[in-house]
């Protein structure tokens, strides 16, 4: 029993791990603009599909690379068109608007690539678990939390140390100021954007080796990261990166002893943080209330 | 009120009811001088188009329209044409789906109602079309009450039961690869059911059950269940989840190496879901409810291939496929038999009604029992195949195909009480 608890919280924090990457392009998008992306899971759909059809010319890590930055370039223009005019109305518009965004991307995927899922090779260096015993680390999993850990340790330089990383912070506790001082906050905004977009981006690359594509997989990823911001703490990236870990390993763990909830207690976990501490384990107090 | 007052009064009625007579006679004339036979049989499709059921629900209605549209370029049924309403039930909201099967009966007043893919939402639209007596077939939700405790005169259904579907498989399961099974189980209606059929017959055969991992429909990451069932040691890890759960699920089972160590096999298995499986996924011992790769000489097989082909970007029929176009065939065959497409009526021929040759496409007598209106329909068993056989989609080696009444339970078994109203 104790291995299957240990088994669980380790693949717990792969699954978290994923969460992870995908609430951090949120929770950016969130921070400075105060748009609830709900299209987010759309991004990963558009990456990940991207990824396959770019494989055949590129193979498995040109379209790593690729296919995110293309999903960021069509994040800029769906930003510039559609987000951008709603930018300081209430959240619900953009809300809605994304919510409405994200049924459009799931349909036109389908147009374009089918209803029936499509499977994913991926190089076979990575193919195969890494011991007898710790089967389900396989080298593909492994990959893909380096990848995860690559990325956000680049995206917490870049917004520690570089110029806009600091313009992006400062804008998310005062944009109005920030402006004042002559920043360029259209620009600022959709840099971010295409920023948490590139994210999805890659998570849909990632997800796509995992698990195959199919037009709704977005669905399911995308709750599990709105609940790590929540839990976490809107307002705070590394608040994201805990939340995303935490829920990996309670729904990994209540996997042992009750598999049915394993879904449900990430749902519980929110409920209960919003009850004891509604800014979130590392959030800011009085983010976006 | 003056005299003089009510008299206007009643003048301006009489006038206001003119009127509408008059613009009511322009309405309903078309329909007046219209003889009958123009007038459409409306078949009301209500299965999801989005969604985890959007691709078999898709094939579902390429069978449909080209069922439809055989019929339209002969005779319609009984010389009337046919149209096929389409509505998107959604894959999982049975709100919607209700919404969407009270529409097709209310407003568009619908002779015939096809649905649902997802058994709970077959289940949700039995009863409103029951309520409506509106001749109804389930096209593809395989969950035991439907045609069983809470079977109805009106609802009829094509594909198996979860019940034929464990007998299908569980006895040459429990032969070829041993006698501890471990359970991989959509958390809703068809995963319970089925679960209890499986275990009901190990029980029989005298295996044990090692453990039941109840997953949430749509889960994506299935690696906390594979952990538990690989630490429990079963002879056979038996995959319940359909769709791209399924998917998922197998592709994770190849990347883990658990195939290697233990025998991964399922009840129910589908084309549109291996088709989506990388080629390494791909393992075990499988029913299909319908396969396209069968004897050469199968009646109308070869046509039925190239029609769908056609309607498909060249891609073979599945089991999906042919539900769609063998309820519309049947539909067809009742009314004509019963020379009307009054519900009783056509309900009463297509009971006990035995499919013909280039509609079954199948060897075996396929016929709806009186008793529980199911569908007995022959069950495809074989093994998958890693690459395609002489074609990229022919990924399924059959090894038997078993008659339907051989594997189902007897009326009695299954609860249904038929009342048929007078």
């Amino acid at each position: 029993m104790l291995q299957l608890v240990f088994f669980n919280v380790t693949n717990g924090l792969i699954i978290g791990a994923f969460y992870a990457l995908m609430a951090i392009g949120l929770s950016l998008i969130l921070n400075l603009s105060g748009v609830i992306n709900f299209a987010h899971g759309g991004f990963l759909v558009i990456g990940g599909y991207l990824a396959y059809t770019l494989t055949p010319y590129l193979g498995f890590w040109g379209a790593l690379i690729i296919a995110p930055i293309l999903t960021a370039l069509i994040g800029v223009v769906v930003e510039r068109l559609l987000i951008r005019r709603l930018y300081g109305r209430d959240p619900l518009y953009s809300l809605l608007l994304t919510f409405g965004l994200a049924f459009i991307i799931e349909d036109g995927t389908r147009q374009i690539w089918g209803a029936n899922g499509l499977p994913v090779s991926v190089p076979p260096a990575l193919t195969s678990p890494l011991s007898y015993e710790f089967f389900f680390i396989t080298g593909y999993r492994m990959f893909m939390v380096a990848t995860v850990a690559i990325v956000v340790g680049l995206l917490f330089v870049l917004l520690r140390y570089t110029r806009i990383g600091v313009r992006i912070r400062a804008g998310t506790l005062d944009l109005e100021t920030v402006a004042a001082l002559g920043v360029n906050v259209r620009a600022l905004r959709s840099l971010n954007f295409a920023v948490g977009i590139f994210l999805a981006g890659l998570a849909g690359v990632l997800a796509g080796g995992q698990l195959g594509l199919e037009p709704t997989m977005g669905d399911g990823l995308l709750m599990p990261s709105f609940i790590a911001i929540i839990v976490g703490g809107v307002g705070s990236l590394t608040g994201t990166l805990l939340g995303g870990l935490l829920i990996g390993v309670a729904s990994g763990l209540t996997a042992v002893f009750f598999p049915s909830a394993s879904e449900a207690v990430i749902y519980v976990m929110m409920a209960m943080v919003l009850l004891i501490r509604p800014r979130g384990l590392l959030g800011e107090e009085g983010m976006f209330t | 009120m003056s005299k003089d007052l009510l008299s206007r009064l009643v003048q301006r009625r009489t006038m206001l009811k003119a009127g509408l007579t008059i613009g009511a006679l322009q309405l309903a004339s078309p329909f007046i001088v219209k003889a009958l036979g123009d007038e459409p049989i409306k078949i009301g499709l209500d299965n999801p188009l989005t969604g985890t059921y959007a691709a078999p629900g898709k094939n579902e209605l390429i069978g449909c329209q080209l069922a439809v549209d055989q019929l339209n370029a002969k005779n319609g049924i009984l010389d009337r044409p046919i149209e096929l309403l389409s509505e998107d039930s959604t894959s999982g909201d049975a709100g919607a789906a209700v919404q969407k099967a009270r529409k097709l009966i209310e407003r568009d007043n619908v002779n015939f109602l096809v649905g649902n893919v997802n058994s709970a939402l077959a289940q949700a639209m039995a009863q409103v079309s029951n309520e409506k007596g509106v001749l109804h077939v389930d096209p593809g939700g395989h969950t035991d009450p439907i045609t069983g405790s809470d079977c109805k005169w009106n609802v009829f259904r094509v594909c198996n039961t979860t019940h034929m579907e464990a007998n299908a498989v569980s006895d040459l399961l429990f032969k070829t690869y041993g006698k501890k099974w471990h359970f991989i189980t959509p958390d809703y209606a068809f995963g319970h059911t089925l679960f209890e059929n499986c275990e009901a017959d190990l029980k029989k055969l005298g295996g044990t059950v090692t453990g039941n991992e109840l997953t949430p429909l749509g889960i994506t990451d299935f690696s906390a269940y594979l952990i538990k069932a690989r630490a429990a040691n079963p002879d056979v890890l038996v995959v319940l989840v359909q769709g791209n759960d399924m998917v998922n699920c197998l592709k994770q089972i190849a990347q883990f190496g658990i195939e290697k160590q233990i025998h991964d096999a399922g009840t129910q298995q589908e084309l549109e879901a291996v088709e989506a499986m990388p080629s390494e996924a791909r393992v075990g011992v499988w029913m299909f409810e319908w396969y396209w790769k069968q004897a050469a000489g199968t009646p109308g097989l070869d046509q039925f291939i190239a029609e769908i082909r056609k309607r498909s970007d060249g891609k073979v029929p599945t089991a999906r496929t042919w539900f769609g176009y063998v309820t519309i065939h049947a539909y067809a065959l009742a009314c004509e038999k019963a020379k009307s497409i009054e519900a009783k009526a056509a309900a009463k021929t297509l009971a006990d009604m035995e499919l013909p040759p280039e509609i079954k496409l199948q060897p075996n007598k396929v016929y709806f029992r009186g008793g529980d209106h199911q569908l007995m329909l022959s069950a495809f068993i074989g093994e998958l195949l890693q690459k395609g056989d002489g074609d990229p989609e022919n990924l399924f080696k059959v090894n038997s195909i078993v008659a339907g009444d051989s594997i189902a339970p007897s009326v009695a078994e299954t609860g249904c009480k038929m009342n048929i109203p007078a």
